[in-house]
C-alpha cells in the first residue's frame, strides 16, 4: 500500500474512532442552553454546572471507590493464584482458569441480575458491598492474566536461588517474586480501575437509593435532560482515562500487558 | 515420594482456592440459579414451556433476529474495515505505527457511555449530520433511535478490538509474503485470499469473537441510540425485568446470549482449525 | 577424611517414577567431582537434593559429619549455581551477591562483597544489571553470589552449557583457579565428557540414576567398564563376547589397508590431519580414522582392516 493510500485510510479511521470525542468536547464548550455542534458560542458553564450537581458527586465518589477496591480485591485474590498456577503442579489448574474467567465470558447484565436476585434478596447485603464484590470478580480476570503473563517472563529458579541463599519460601516470594512483577501488578490494577469505572451493565441491576455509579447515574441524567453538561462530564471522563492510560503507557509500557 | 520444596500441590491448592471459591460464589451459583428458573414450568417441574413462550411471541423473535443481525453485520463491517485499516498501519514506520496504534485502542479505554453519547450529538434531530443536510435543504432525516445508529455506534465500539487482532496476525506474518507473492503476479484480491487471509485467520477468529459476542451483550449503545424502538436481546432482557418483572423471560434471555457466545465462540474457532488444516 | 560428603541409598522420585533408585556417594574435602551422563540420567535430581531443593523418600545426606537430611536449603552450608544462573533480575550485580549476606545479617557485606567480585573479576561491574553483562560474566556473577557465602560444598548445575566455545574454555580455567584458591569441594554437573576430563578429581559417570562407573578421568578415558561408559568417551567400536564380555575400539585403534576383515566405505569425511571412514561390515558399522596421508578410499570401495587385540579394551559388558 503506498503512503498517500495507507494514511487516507487511517484518517478516515481515526476519524470515526476519535472524531466523536472532539465533537463531544465541542458541545461540552457551548454556550448554548441545547446540545449543539458546532457551539453557539464558547463557555465553560456547563463543566461548572457538572460540579454543582450533587448526585454527581456523589456517584463519582463511589465510582473511584469502587474503581481503587475493587482491583485491590482482585489483586489480593488473583496474585496467588497466577503465582501458584505459574510455579505449582496444581491440579485443576484449568478449571480454576475457566471458573477465574467466567465474568468476561457472562454478559455482565446477566451477572448484575443473578447478584440481585440470588445473593443481595436473600441475604439482604447492601447494594454497595454487592457491587464492590461483582466488580472484584469481573477484574478477577484481568488480574489475573495480566500478572500470569509477568510470571511467564520470570525463571522459578531465581526462587530457589533465593532460597538457598537464606530465604523463606514467602522471604523469597517477597524479595524476589514481586519486584519483578510489580509492573505486571500495576499494570493489572490500572487496567482493573478503568474497567470497574467504566462499566455499566453489571452496575445496571445493582443500584439503589443512595447508591449509583457515575455511568448509571449519567444515563440516567441524560434521560430526563438534554443539556450540554452530560457531554462536559462525558469530555471530562474521556480526558480522565486518556490521562490514566497515558502515563501508564508512558511509565510502564501497559501495553505490553494488555 | 520425594518432595520438592517448590512442586508442595496442597500450597499451589490452598492459594489458588480463594480466587476459585469467590469466582464460583459470585458468577456460578447465582448465574446458575438464574439459567435454571426458565426450565420450572407454572406449577414446578421441569418445564420448557418459558422458552416456547417466548419464541412463541412475534416480537421476542423480531428482537432475536435483530440481534443476531446486527451482531454478524457489525462483524462482518469490522472486519472489512478492519483489515483495510491493519494493512495500512502495519505498513507504516514503526515508529508512527506505535502512535496510531496507540489512537485506535484509545476509545477502548473511554468510558462506553461517553463514547455513544457522542453518537447522540452526531445523529440528534438537530446534529451534525442533520444541521450539515439542512445546508443543503435536505430535510431532518432520523437517525435516532434506528438500526442504523445503533449499527454506528456498535462498530465504533468494537472496531478497535478487530483492528488490534488483526495488526497482531499481520505482524506476525512473514514481512516478504506479500511482495513475494506480487513479485509472482498475484492480483491484490489474489494476494488477500491466498496470502493474507490463510496468514491472519487466528487473529480475524479473536477479533471476530470479541466483536461479536461484544455486540450481542452490549447495553449501553442499544439503550441510547435504539431506545424502545430498536431493543435487543440485552436491553429487552432489562424492560423485562424493571417494566414486567418477568423473571422467566430474563432467564431465557439469559440463556440464549450465553449460548450464542459460546456458540459463535465454538463455531469461529472450528472454522480456524478446520481451515488451517486444508491450507497446510 | 573421603566421606566429607557422603549420600547413602539416596532415592529421589518424582510422583511414581524412580530417577534416583538408592545412590550411595562419598566424596572427599577439597575434590572437584564431575556427575557426567547423558540427559536424564538424573544428575540435576540428585544436585537438588543435595542443595536441599528436593527431599528424598530415603536414603540420608551427610555434609561434614552432619546430617542434613531434613535441614533446610540455607542451613546446609551448600552453594548451587544453576544452569541458567537465576540472577535476580531487578538486583543490580553488587546486590545480587550480597543478597545471601544480607539475609544472614553478615557484618561485613561490604568487604566480602567486593572480595568476591574480585574473585571471579567483576570488580567493574558492581553496578551494572544482570541484564547488561554477557552469558560468561552473568556465570561468574552467579559464582561470586555463591561463593560469598563460603559454603563448604559448591555445586554447579552445568554451568557452561550455556556459553560458547571459547567462554566455555576460559571459564573451565577460572573455575579450577577458584576450586584451588578457595579450597571448597565442588559438585559439577556436565554431559560433555571433555569438560568432565580437564575438571574433575573425579568423574562419576551416571546411567538411569545409577552409577555406572566412577574413577579418575585417566581411568574413565582409558578404562572404560562397560559399553556405556566405553561409548561415551569415544569407544565407537563394541563387540560382545561369548563369555558376557566385550572388546572396544577406539577409530584410532582400527587398522585401515591390512587385516583379516574386510568391509565397504559407506562414508569418508576429511577432518584435518585424519580421514574418518564408516566401514560397513560382518560386525555391523564400523568406524575407523586414519592419518590423512595414508592412501584415501572411496565410497563403495572394499577395504581390508584389522581390529587388532592389543589395542582393545575390555569390558565387563557391552551394554
Ligand atoms: N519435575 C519433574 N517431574 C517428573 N519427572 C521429572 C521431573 N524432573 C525430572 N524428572 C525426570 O527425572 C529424571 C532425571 O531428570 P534430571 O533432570 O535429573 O536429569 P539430568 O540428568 O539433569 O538431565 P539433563 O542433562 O537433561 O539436565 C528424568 O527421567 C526426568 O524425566
Ligand atoms: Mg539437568
Amino acid at each position: 500500500m503506498n503512503r498517500i493510500a495507507a494514511w487516507t485510510v487511517i484518517s478516515l479511521l481515526l476519524v470515526f474512532l476519535i472524531g466523536p470525542f472532539i465533537i463531544i468536547l465541542g458541545a461540552a464548550l457551548s454556550a448554548g442552553p441545547v446540545m449543539a455542534f458546532p457551539p453557539d458560542g464558547l463557555s465553560l458553564q456547563w463543566f461548572e454546572k457538572v460540579f454543582s450537581i450533587d448526585s454527581f458527586r456523589s456517584s463519582f465518589a463511589i465510582s473511584i471507590w469502587l474503581g481503587l477496591c475493587s482491583p485491590l480485591a482482585a489483586l489480593i485474590l488473583g496474585v496467588p493464584a497466577s503465582y501458584a498456577m505459574a510455579r505449582y503442579d496444581v491440579r485443576g489448574a484449568e478449571l480454576v482458569r475457566l471458573l477465574v474467567s467466567a465474568p468476561i465470558i457472562v454478559p455482565g447484565i446477566i451477572v448484575g441480575l443473578a447478584l440481585l436476585r440470588y445473593l443481595v434478596i436473600p441475604t439482604g447485603i447492601g447494594i454497595g458491598l454487592a457491587l464492590f464484590l461483582a466488580h472484584t470478580a469481573l477484574v478477577l480476570p484481568y488480574a489475573v492474566r495480566v500478572v500470569s503473563a509477568s510470571m511467564d517472563n520470570l525463571r522459578a529458579d531465581i526462587e530457589e536461588a533465593a532460597v538457598m541463599l537464606g530465604c523463606s519460601r514467602l522471604g523469597a516470594f517477597l524479595r524476589v517474586v514481586l519486584p519483578n512483577i510489580r509492573g505486571g501488578i500495576l499494570a493489572a490494577f490500572i487496567l482493573g480501575f478503568v474497567t470497574s469505572f467504566n462499566e455499566v451493565p453489571v452496575a445496571l441491576f445493582l443500584s439503589g437509593p443512595g447508591i449509583t455509579t457515575l455511568p448509571i447515574d449519567m444515563i440516567g441524567y441524560m434521560e430526563i435532560t438534554y443539556d450540554p453538561s452530560v457531554a462536559a462530564l462525558a469530555a471530562l471522563l474521556a480526558a480522565l482515562s486518556i490521562a490514566i492510560v497515558f502515563a501508564a503507557e508512558r511509565f510502564l509500557g501497559l501495553s505490553r500487558y494488555v | 515420594m520425594s518432595s520438592s520444596v517448590f512442586g508442595n500441590r496442597t500450597t499451589g491448592l490452598s492459594l489458588t482456592l480463594p480466587a476459585a471459591l469467590f469466582a464460583a460464589a459470585l458468577f456460578l451459583v447465582p448465574v446458575a440459579i438464574l439459567l435454571s428458573e426458565a426450565f420450572v414450568g407454572p406449577e414446578g417441574g421441569f418445564s420448557l414451556s418459558a422458552y416456547s413462550d417466548f419464541f412463541a411471541d412475534p416480537r421476542y423473535r423480531a428482537v432475536f433476529w435483530r440481534t443476531l443481525k446486527l451482531g454478524v453485520l457489525v462483524t462482518l463491517t469490522a472486519a472489512i474495515i478492519g483489515y483495510v485499516a491493519a494493512f495500512a498501519i502495519v505498513s507504516l514506520p514503526p515508529k508512527s505505527r506505535g502512535r496510531i496504534f496507540g489512537l485506535v485502542i484509545l476509545p477502548l479505554m473511554i468510558s462506553p457511555v461517553a463514547r455513544t453519547y457522542a453518537w447522540l450529538v452526531i445523529l440528534g434531530r438537530t446534529g451534525i449530520v442533520n444541521e450539515t443536510l439542512g445546508l443543503f435543504g435536505i430535510e431532518p432525516i432520523r437517525f435516532l433511535f434506528t438500526e442504523t445508529a445503533v449499527f454506528i455506534g456498535l462498530l465504533q465500539l468494537f472496531m478497535p478490538l478487530m483492528i488490534v487482532s488483526l495488526i497482531s496476525a499481520m505482524e506476525n506474518m512473514p514481512s516478504d509474503a506479500v511482495p513475494a507473492a506480487r513479485l509472482l503476479g498475484a492480483s491484490w484480491v489474489q494476494v488477500f485470499l491466498r496470502v493474507i487471509l490463510p496468514l491472519t485467520r487466528e487473529g480475524l477468529v479473536i477479533g471476530g469473537t470479541l466483536v461479536f459476542t461484544g455486540s450481542l451483550t452490549a447495553y449501553i449503545t442499544p439503550a441510547i441510540l435504539g431506545g424502545s424502538k430498536v431493543l435487543m436481546l440485552e436491553t429487552l432482557l432489562y424492560q423485562r425485568v424493571t417494566v414486567a418483572r418477568d423473571f422467566a423471560s430474563a432467564s431465557v434471555i439469559a440463556l440464549i446470549l450465553i449460548l450464542m457466545c459460546f456458540g459463535a465462540n465454538l463455531v469461529l474457532r472450528r472454522l480456524a482449525t478446520v481451515k488451517r488444516r486444508t491450507a497446510a | 577424611m573421603s566421606d566429607y560428603v557422603s549420600l547413602q541409598g539416596l532415592t529421589l522420585t518424582y510422583g511414581d517414577t524412580v530417577a534416583v533408585p538408592a545412590l550411595d556417594l562419598e566424596i572427599a574435602k577439597g575434590e572437584l567431582i564431575c556427575l557426567l551422563g547423558p540427559s536424564g540420567c538424573g544428575k540435576t535430581t540428585t544436585m537438588r537434593a543435595i542443595a536441599g531443593l528436593l527431599n528424598p523418600s530415603s536414603g540420608t545426606i551427610t555434609i561434614d559429619g552432619r546430617d542434613v537430611t531434613r535441614v533446610p536449603p540455607s542451613r546446609r552450608e551448600v552453594g548451587l549455581v544453576f544452569q541458567s544462573y537465576a540472577l535476580f533480575p531487578h538486583l543490580s550485580v553488587y546486590e545480587n551477591v550480597a543478597f545471601g549476606l544480607r539475609m544472614k545479617k553478615s557484618p561485613d557485606v561490604d568487604a566480602r562483597v567486593r572480595e568476591g567480585l574480585a574473585t571471579v573479576g567483576l570488580s567493574d561491574f558492581a553496578s551494572r544489571m544482570p541484564a547488561e553483562l554477557s552469558g560468561g560474566q552473568q556465570q561468574r556473577v552467579a559464582l561470586a553470589r555463591s561463593l560469598v557465602m563460603q559454603p563448604k560444598v559448591l555445586l554447579l548445575d552445568e554451568p557452561l552449557s550455556n556459553l560458547d566455545a571459547r567462554l566455555r574454555l576460559e571459564m573451565r580455567m577460572e573455575l579450577q583457579r577458584v576450586q584451588r584458591e578457595t579450597g571448597v569441594t565442588m559438585i559439577f554437573v556436565t554431559h560433555d565428557q571433555a569438560e568432565a576430563l580437564s575438571l574433575a578429581d573425579r568423574i562419576i559417570v551416571m546411567r538411569g540414576g545409577r552409577i555406572e562407573q566412577q574413577g579418575s578421568p585417566e581411568e574413565i578415558y582409558n578404562r572404560p567398564a562397560t559399553g556405556f561408559v566405553a561409548d561415551f568417551v569415544g569407544f565407537e567400536t563394541i563387540l560382545p563376547q561369548e563369555d558376557g564380555t566385550a572388546l572396544a575400539w577406539r577409530p584410532s585403534a582400527v587398522e585401515l589397508g591390512s587385516g583379516p576383515y574386510e568391509g565397504r566405505v559407506q562414508g569418508v569425511s576429511f577432518a584435518g590431519e585424519r580421514r574418518d571412514y564408516v566401514l560397513d561390515t560382518q560386525f555391523g558399522q564400523i568406524k575407523a580414522d586414519v592419518a590423512a596421508e595414508r592412501p584415501a578410499h572411496g565410497i563403495g570401495e572394499t577395504v581390508a582392516f584389522d581390529l587388532p587385540r592389543e589395542r582393545a579394551v575390555t569390558l565387563e559388558r557391552a551394554k
